[in-house]
């Protein structure tokens, strides 16, 4: 029972971590077409400005300071590299955000070293929420989905209810007739871009005091933004969620689970065949946690492209 | 009734909710030369997407030589016997005229995934090849990029490309499209050498190239063919001229 | 044609003469940079020539390793297979695996396309550390090359001619492949899928033959790579791997052959001349692409080959001094850029750390290209935005007269390739 509620809370709050990282990525594909490769690299900016910020003036400061950061550079990087590829295609744009990726892992790494830093969260935040089973469940991991949970409600009333949510909407679906109807859809396009930016990198500025900051943070996650994008629906808001909830329970879980598939053949018989077989048969859940969600990628892409909540075509 | 290479009965196509075609009933004898036309916006170039497999029809049937053809793919359809060109011209920018007209005829020497052979060396291919290039009177760019090509070049090549897989049915997409008078004539001329043993479906809006060369016309209204007659028989017809007229009133 | 074929036999005479003349620490690098230019041209089957880009080629490159490596440990039990014939087992795993790969990836087009690439690939990363008996688990499968034919195989050189034979052989291949109808075919695909459709082809098994080829080659490159090694693991499916690829093509140019060959060569000569003499390495990779990316959309490949095209048409006395303008501009831009790198690189580094720390908290001196310079005072900053405004200066001088002595070209003569 322990492990259940404990995977239970784990992964609803990785989940949540996972989304908001990935909202970012889902709104800038749905809106330009582009699959930021560097979006990651977004998130692991975010951490290491807020740990720099916060040794020089405080946890706080550093949370504040790094997503305004992060999304003035995701400002900037539309508006001066990608726009300028954007003539040359999409193949150019993702290219370029590729290229993009590769310079911020290197530029981190150049400033603050190849190894993890010490980023720490403020001690104020440092205590236990509850106690479950006899073990302290920390407030940070909370916090964390606190964060998360805000910034959704904040980001649906943002385009639900407000005139530029309605902008943004319109500049989405029909740019061209957004734009002939007076908005100016380049400053539309560069401020989404920011503004994902800008959630990735306060997901990071917040995990990351909790995570390990270090300059492999990018690429672990990476991968994973991308299946739960997909698995979403490109372009998806509550797709994202929904599948970064799943994602995140299921990474939780399996974690935990010994079987494999010749535990499940056992229950027909065949449980000593399967064994001998050996290979994929005798591969416990706990090792291929990190398979089955790419697994679940491909089935996605290949059987309902649109993912749970997107739109076809 | 006249054996029908192409007929099409009962076809309705919808996208979600909007219903473009309602209840097509269209039959294209062998050989003949048949136009369809229609105010903006009827439902033709959708007819031809139908015919020649870009999407499926909602219902109805579509039979090629008694084949029922709705529904399969392009190429099935095209190596069943029916070709198709273009309303906004679809050639390989980047390759260069003869090669443009080339791939169409390999397709038709069933040379398709050809791996072991250079092409320079298939004579008979290549020889078919100059055969048509010269045919649609493209010899002096034959090894121009066909993005490089004039309008109406790159129409002539559109044509030439629909001759070149040997299809018996030519569906032609507003052939004279945007071209003056004296291109207009010259591709009509082109049209008329090419199909004389062919069975011929186009869209056109220019009359007098309906007149010059179509044995027949079908009129595409809102979905549903109007009225299926001469030439002579439709531009007298009562209910066609309220059609187009009322269209004209309401612009 | 004929014309290319001079600088090739030239290349071909020193890549068969020079290398027994060289220290083993190039000829590891020759080794290197042919392997990687035959995966850049498999790579480019797909990418430049039909218009699918794959983020996930790492995992055909993985599997041909893997599959070399099973064969060469029967070789060592006993097997009587020809050692200098082991790429087959490559060649073949790739063929099979693209086969299927190619099937379901092409089901569907551009970004998607892209995604189910890294997938598969990243399905083959993150299992292979857990399964011992294909992939080696962790640690990954090791085999020694064995004897054939009068020759040990054990040194160097003797790969390097194995290697030399196998890509020289692929690249013929692949060159070959551009000639027949389905190399013209897949090039039609790239421009207009739909017509293809429409003139009678089945376009995704088309497809499915250009990925399955592109994976064979692949494999072949992989097979290669183990052989060379004589050792693989799960690492080889990282997505480094495949970024490597795709930034030598696009880098060297996607849009002509040997362009994906000019961007193995450049970057993997860069890595093994460059990586010795800093860290920071991998970051000028990446400026350099994203530089290109930016500057020149169809590579350097591509930017030697419009000069070549236009050779007749351009006013070279004319080009003269804004190119050597541009080029001295741009060396200055690149030094001071590297400059500051370097200086950054030092400054934050832990040894200069610890230096400050014994210095009681002050800025020590610190030593870069042999000179020493203290980050208090306001000469190592200001050196490099020097050299940067006058280099960029020089650049835009020179933009100008480039710029309309290229307009006169395009007005004179065919319009240029758009671009991608």
């Amino acid at each position: 029972m322990e492990f259940y509620l404990i995977s239970t809370l784990n992964g609803v709050i990785y989940g949540l971590l996972l989304f908001m990282v990935s909202a970012g990525l889902t709104l800038i594909f749905g809106m330009m077409g582009v699959l930021n490769f560097a979006h990651a690299s977004f998130y692991m900016l975010g951490a290491y400005v807020a740990y720099a910020v916060s040794s020089a003036a405080g946890f706080w400061v550093g949370l504040l300071v790094a997503p305004a950061f992060v999304g003035i550079v995701g400002m900037l990087v539309e508006r001066f590299l990608l726009r300028r590829v954007h003539a040359f295609g999409h193949a150019h744009e993702l290219l370029l955000t590729f290229g993009l990726a590769l310079i911020v892992e290197e530029a981190v790494k150049l400033v603050f070293g190849d190894f993890p830093v010490n980023y720490q969260m403020a001690d104020t935040l440092r205590f236990a929420a509850f106690t479950v089973y006899g073990t302290d469940y920390p407030f940070y991991r909370v916090f964390m989905g606190i964060v998360a949970i805000v910034m959704f409600v904040a980001l649906w009333l943002l385009l639900s209810r407000t005139r530029i949510g309605i902008v943004v909407r319109a500049a989405e679906r029909l740019p061209q007739m957004a734009e002939a109807l007076g908005h100016n859809i380049p400053v539309v396009f560069t401020s989404v871009f920011g503004a994902g930016a800008a959630l990735a990198g306060l997901a990071g500025a917040v995990a990351g005091a909790f995570y390990p900051t270090n300059p492999n943070m990018a690429l672990e996650l990476g991968v994973i933004v991308f299946v739960v994008v997909v698995v979403g629906g490109l372009g998806s808001l509550q797709g994202s969620l929904l599948a970064s909830l799943l994602i995140g329970l299921f990474s939780s879980f399996a974690v935990g689970i010994d079987w494999s598939a010749a535990d499940l053949l056992a229950l027909v018989g065949l449980g000593d065949w399967a064994r001998t077989m050996g290979g994929l048969m005798t591969m416990q859940v706990s090792s291929i946690s990190a398979t089955i969600p790419f697994a679940l990628m491909l089935l996605v892409l290949l059987v309902r492209p649109a993912g749970l909540m997107g739109e076809r075509g | 009734m006249t054996e029908a290479l192409l007929e099409l009965n009962g076809i309705a196509k919808s996208f979600g909710s909007i219903s473009v075609l309602q209840e097509v009933n269209l039959d294209v004898r062998s050989r003949e030369r048949h136009a369809v036309i229609g105010p903006n916006g009827a439902g033709k170039s959708t007819l031809f997407n139908l015919i020649s497999g870009m999407f499926a029809p909602t219902s109805g049937t579509i039979r090629l030589q008694e084949r029922p053809i709705g529904g399969l793919p392009p190429h099935v359809i095209n190596r069943a016997g029916l070709a198709r060109s273009f309303q906004i011209t679809s050639n390989f920018r980047r390759l260069s005229v003869f090669e443009n007209l080339r791939l169409g005829v390999l397709a038709r020497h069933g040379i398709r995934y050809g791996l072991f052979r250079p092409v320079s060396r298939m004579r008979a291919v290549n020889e078919e090849t100059a055969e048509l290039l010269s045919i649609v009177g493209l010899e002096r760019r034959a090894h121009d990029m066909a993005g490089d090509l004039t309008y109406s070049e790159q129409r002539a090549l559109e044509i030439g490309m629909t001759l070149t897989t040997r299809a018996s049915v030519i569906l032609l997409d507003e052939p004279t499209a945007g071209m003056s008078r004296d291109e207009t004539d010259q591709t009509v001329e082109l049209i008329r050498k090419v199909t004389t043993d062919k069975t011929l479906l186009m869209i056109e809006h220019d009359m007098s190239v309906v007149f010059s060369l179509c044995d027949r016309v079908s009129v595409l209204v809102y979905g549903s063919i109007l009225a299926t007659d001469t030439p002579p028989a439709i531009s007298a017809n009562a209910e066609v001229q309220k059609a187009y007229l009322g269209e004209e009133t309401a612009t | 044609m004929a014309r290319a074929l001079l600088p090739l036999a030239l290349v071909g005479a020193f890549l068969i003469v020079a290398p027994p003349f060289l220290d083993l620490g190039w000829q590891n690098a020759l080794i290197n940079i042919l392997i990687a230019s035959l995966f850049a041209l498999a790579f480019n089957l797909l990418a430049g020539q039909a218009g699918l880009l794959s983020f996930g080629h790492a995992a055909y490159f993985g599997v041909g390793a893997f599959a070399a490596l099973h064969l060469m440990a029967r070789i060592e039990d006993g097997l009587g297979f020809p050692t200098p014939l082991l790429p087959l087992a490559g060649a073949a795993a790739g063929l099979l695996i693209g086969l299927v790969a190619g099937f379901f990836a092409t089901m569907r087009s551009g970004v998607y396309f892209a995604l189910v690439t890294l997938a598969i690939a990243e399905l083959f990363h993150s299992l292979a550390p857990h399964w011992q008996g294909v992939f080696g688990g962790e640690a990954g499968l090791s085999s020694m090359r064995m004897p054939w034919g009068g020759l040990i195989f054990g040194s160097l050189i003797e790969v390097y001619y194995l290697t030399l034979a196998w890509v020289a052989l692929s690249i013929l291949l692949l060159w070959g492949l551009t000639r027949t109808p389905f190399g013209r075919l897949a090039l039609a695909l790239r421009d207009n899928e739909q017509r293809v459709r429409f003139l009678g082809y089945n376009a995704h098994i088309t497809k499915v033959i250009i990925f399955a080829i592109s994976a064979m080659f692949s494999g072949v490159a992989g097979a290669l790579q183990a052989i060379s090694n004589e050792t693989a693991n799960y690492v080889l499916f990282a997505s480094g791997v495949s970024a490597q690829v795709v930034l030598y093509t696009f880098v060297g140019g996607a849009t002509i052959f040997f362009g994906p060959v000019v961007g193995a060569v450049i970057f993997t000569l860069f890595a093994y001349l460059v990586s010795d003499l800093t860290r920071s390495w991998l970051l000028y990779q990446g400026l350099i692409f994203v530089l290109v990316m930016l500057y020149a959309p169809n590579g350097l490949g591509g930017l030697i080959h419009q000069h070549l095209r236009h050779r007749g048409q351009l006013d070279w006395s004319r080009l003269a001094r804004p190119y050597a303008q541009a080029t001295l501009g741009s060396l200055l831009v690149a030094a001071a850029a590297i400059f500051l790198i370097e200086t950054l690189a030092v400054v934050f580094s832990r040894d200069y750390a610890v230096a400050r720390r014994d210095a009681g908290g002050g800025f020590p001196a610190y030593e870069v290209f042999g000179l020493n310079w203290t980050p208090l005072s306001p000469v190592p900053w200001l050196l490099p935005l020097a050299l940067f405004a006058a280099g960029l200066w020089l650049i835009l001088q020179a933009r100008h007269p480039i710029g309309t002595l290229w307009q006169r070209v395009r007005a004179g003569s065919e319009p240029d390739v758009n671009p991608s």
